[in-house]
């Protein structure tokens, strides 16, 4: 039996979703999507059910990528049963969804869920009465504390052995739209097609002049994985084939209509305004409130979090504590994963010593293997924790309120609010801050996003700035340096945002229309299940990448052997790209450390290290043997091109797997690399034209 | 009197009359609840010119305002004159 959990955002579907399947799941992505798609199976009653986490969605109408999926998953695979969750404390919208599942599907069960904030926020549900006015049944739950649930399954199990589909109330239609849908029912059911769905859903979408009606589809979908993986699957998804199309009956009917002024648009609004319309007549059967007007919690925090003097402080220091648990607390679980390589690097090597393996291998395995595969691992913790802040803000509902604040800033690059979050996640690290573009409705928006993202310097790239600046720029001057150059890629990330909302075509600039849902107070397991799927996918989906990849830099690097680092393939490139670096004042030392530089940026300075023939390790002794070779013109030139330059391979990789498309990640590192050598030539030039040393 | 939703001032409360424009946008108004007849209060505005968080159906929503101004609603004690659909 197939069980699909429908309804708005935020009603708690996933809550009762790891309530049900608990550690049983799998997350992969719908087909050609980056949307997540979770199924759980579990066994009740002698019944293998398969569960599906669809994503939230305000209407069957499609709107955004999430909501295609959704609508798609019931239309094309027909579950069983549908789940459909509803928001108590919020209930009169959240049934204007469940109206439109009730004409589409037969077999529905409603959750009454968050009955503890109906209660607090003085609202009394009479669940029976609900019952009665939809004639479909309710159960009451409150997800977060595990309440309801089962009764909720048990339901639906009922509903779905039923031998007969079960009549729900039909809404009705004033006078005009009533006739209109019964003339249309006329001319559809005689047609075969037709009877796939139920009538009247049919003829009101075939009204709004629907697309999808009259087409059909096949799956291709291999329904239950045969992974052995039992927690993570990443393949496994679902992809749909048009058929053919069938041209259904009517089309001369739609034509009266049109003339007569019912356009598809007006349908849509006739049939919208209807249900809402019908909702709040019988909202009063079964709702009453007690106390209205008494402000809830969610209106006094907002009364601070959303103020106009403190609402900004107060994001300020959320992300500071973002940042300070996901880059600074977890710097010594990265330094620990470090070391822990470097050690299993050199009892490797020992073996292969007493093993009289030949040279080179060991040094695939010290130098190549486990020194880039390492270099990704030490991000793990970052991401773990990045993302169980992420999970507790957005669950909290405090992330929508930071797109609020932050949107006016983004609407004057073309952006949307939800895009802040994730800029402001690239000053740690460019990977997660890629990453976080997943909550961006809008497909463009998100890949205009992921496109500059790397261009804002992460803490790693600081850090390696930060030397540089301190020996050249003594002093307070250093201060003046760090902050121009923090300002240029603010001014480069408006300018690029700008710049590619004419490049990636958008034939509609979307809307920021959001909700700002209630404040919650997020579940340990709805924390902590999303933070170990997302890093344990990060891992998976990295780990190929860099470790072909880190192969490939360490033999670059290492051959032919035996000869100094000029004379390698890679110090070579340094060499032959010394031709770019000339006109920027660049000799092919910082050639070889900027090639060297895409695999991982922190590695930059032990690269000039080796190169300046400074043993130490020191960052402080290397920047300082630098000063020697170059002016401070050349140095700030340097800088500029090295902040703006791609971050690293596993950014690269991971633009290519959130994006989907080489097409895009290759235009991101084009656009990163020419980018950066323009804004070096000219800071090079004007700087010489002004007289700079 | 008729004024657009954005012009409203923080703590205001509207009627719905109509919305301009169509396509996606107006359609995700729909969605939200933003339907003729339906009542309105504008909570706050962000500061800088920043979107409006507005309560409609018992739940708060955030809207630029360019979508507001995109709103003409009227007040809510005028008696809301019931208009053929085909005029909106
Ligand atoms: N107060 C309360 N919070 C809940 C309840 N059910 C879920 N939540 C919280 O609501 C938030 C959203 O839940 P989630 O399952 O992620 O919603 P989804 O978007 O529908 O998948 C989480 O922070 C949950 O902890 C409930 O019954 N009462
Ligand atoms: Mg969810």
């Amino acid at each position: 039996m197939k069980i699909a959990l429908v309804g708005n955002p935020n009603v708690g579907k996933s809550t009762v979703f790891n309530v049900l399947t608990g550690s049983n799941q799998q997350v992969g992505n719908w087909a050609g999507k980056t949307v997540e798609r979770k199924s759980g199976i579990i066994q009740r009653a002698n019944q293998t059910i398969e569960m599906i986490d669809l994503p939230g969605t305000y209407s069957l109408t499609a709107y955004s990528q999430e909501e295609i999926i959704t609508r798609e998953y019931i239309l094309r695979e027909n579950p069983d049963v549908v789940m459909a969750m509803v928001d108590a404390s919020n209930i009169e919208r959240n049934l204007y969804l469940v109206l439109q599942i009730l004409e589409l599907a037969p077999r529905v069960v409603i959750g009454l869920n968050m009955m503890d904030l109906a209660v607090s926020s003085g609202l009394t549900i009479h669940t029976a009465e609900l019952a009665l006015a939809l004639n479909v049944p309710v159960i009451e739950i409150v997800a977060a504390k595990g309440k309801g649930i089962e009764e909720f399954l048990d339901e639906a199990i009922r509903v779905g052995t039923l031998s007969q589909d079960p009549l729900p109330r039909k809404v009705p239609y004033p006078q005009a739209l009533e006739q209109k849908v019964r003339a249309m029912e006329g001319l559809l059911s005689k047609n075969p097609w037709a009877t796939r769905y139920p009538l009247r859903w049919l003829a009101i979408k075939r009204l709004e002049r629907d697309p999808e009606i009259g087409q059909d589809w096949k799956a291709s979908a291999p329904g239950i994985s045969q992974s052995k993986d039992s927690c993570c699957d990443t393949g496994y998804g679902v992809s749909y084939e048009l058929l053919k199309t069938t041209s259904l009956p009517g089309e001369e009917l739609l034509e009266t209509y049109e003339a007569e002024g019912w356009s598809k648009d007006h349908f849509e609004m006739a049939f919208a305004d209807a249900k809402y319309q019908y909702i709040s007549e019988i909202l009063p059967k079964f709702r009453t409130t007690i106390n209205p007007g008494k402000p809830t919690w969610t209106d006094s925090i907002d009364a601070w979090a959303l103020s106009p003097i403190w609402g900004y402080p107060i994001m300020m220091a959320v992300l500071g504590l973002v940042f300070w648990g996901s880059f600074v607390a977890s710097a010594p679980l990265g330094g620990a994963i470090s070391q822990g390589m470097a050690w299993s690097a050199e009892v490797i090597v020992r073996l292969l010593q007493w093993g009289q393996a030949p040279e080179f291998i060991q040094s695939l395995i010290r130098d190549g293997i486990f020194a880039g595969v390492g270099a990704v691992l030490a991000f793990v913790p970052q991401i773990a924790i990045f993302f169980a802040f992420f999970s507790l803000m957005q669950d909290s509902g405090y992330l929508a309120r930071a797109a609020f604040l932050g949107d006016r800033f983004m609407q004057l690059m073309g952006l949307h609010g939800k895009s802040f979050f994730s800029l402001v996640s690239g000053f740690g690290c460019n990977v997660p801050g890629i990453m976080a573009t997943r909550t961006l409705e809008d497909p463009k928006d998100r890949l205009i996003t992921m496109l500059i993202n790397p261009l804002i310097p992460c803490v790693p790239r600081l850090g390696v700035m930060s030397a540089v600046v301190a020996a050249f720029f003594p002093g307070s001057r250093g201060s003046v340096v760090m902050l121009s150059l923090l300002m240029l890629s603010m001014f480069l990330v408006m300018v690029s945002a700008l710049f590619m909302r004419r490049v990636v075509k958008q034939t509609e600039r979307s809307a920021f229309v959001m909700e700002l849902p209630l404040y919650h107070i997020p579940t340990l397991r709805n924390v902590l299940l999303p933070t170990w799927q997302k890093t344990y996918s990060f891992l998976k989906r990295a780990w190929t990448f860099i470790l072909v990849a880190s192969i490939v830099v360490w033999f670059l690097s290492s051959y032919p052997q035996g000869v100094p680092m000029q004379a390698t393939w890679a110090g070579k490139m340094g060499g032959w790209l010394s031709f770019i670096g000339a006109p920027l004042g660049f000799d092919w030392r910082i050639m070889v450390s900027i090639v060297f530089g895409f695999a991982a940026k922190e590695t930059t300075l032990s690269t000039l290290g080796i190169l300046y023939g400074v043993a130490a390790n020191a960052s402080q002794s290397i920047a300082q043997a630098m000063t020697g070779a170059m002016t401070p013109l050349n140095a700030y030139t340097f800088l500029v091109v090295y902040m703006l330059y791609i971050p690293c391979l596993a950014s690269v990789v991971t633009t290519y797997k959130e994006s989907g498309s080489l097409g895009w990640t290759s235009f991101g590192v084009a656009y990163n690399l020419i980018l950066s050598f323009i804004m070096g030539w000219i800071v090079f030039h004007g700087g010489q034209a002004l007289g700079f040393q | 009197m008729e004024r657009l939703l954005g012009d409203l001032k923080s703590g205001e409360c509207a009627c719905v009359k109509c919305i301009q424009g169509g396509g996606a946008i107006r359609r995700r108004m729909m969605d939200m609840g933003i339907v003729p007849g339906v009542e309105l209060e504008v909570i706050r505005r962000a500061p800088f010119g920043g979107p409006l968080q507005v309560r409609l159906k018992g739940y708060y929503l955030a809207m630029r305002r360019g979508e507001c101004a995109k709103i003409a609603v009227t007040d809510i004690n005028e008696e809301l004159i019931e208009q053929p659909l085909a005029s909106r």
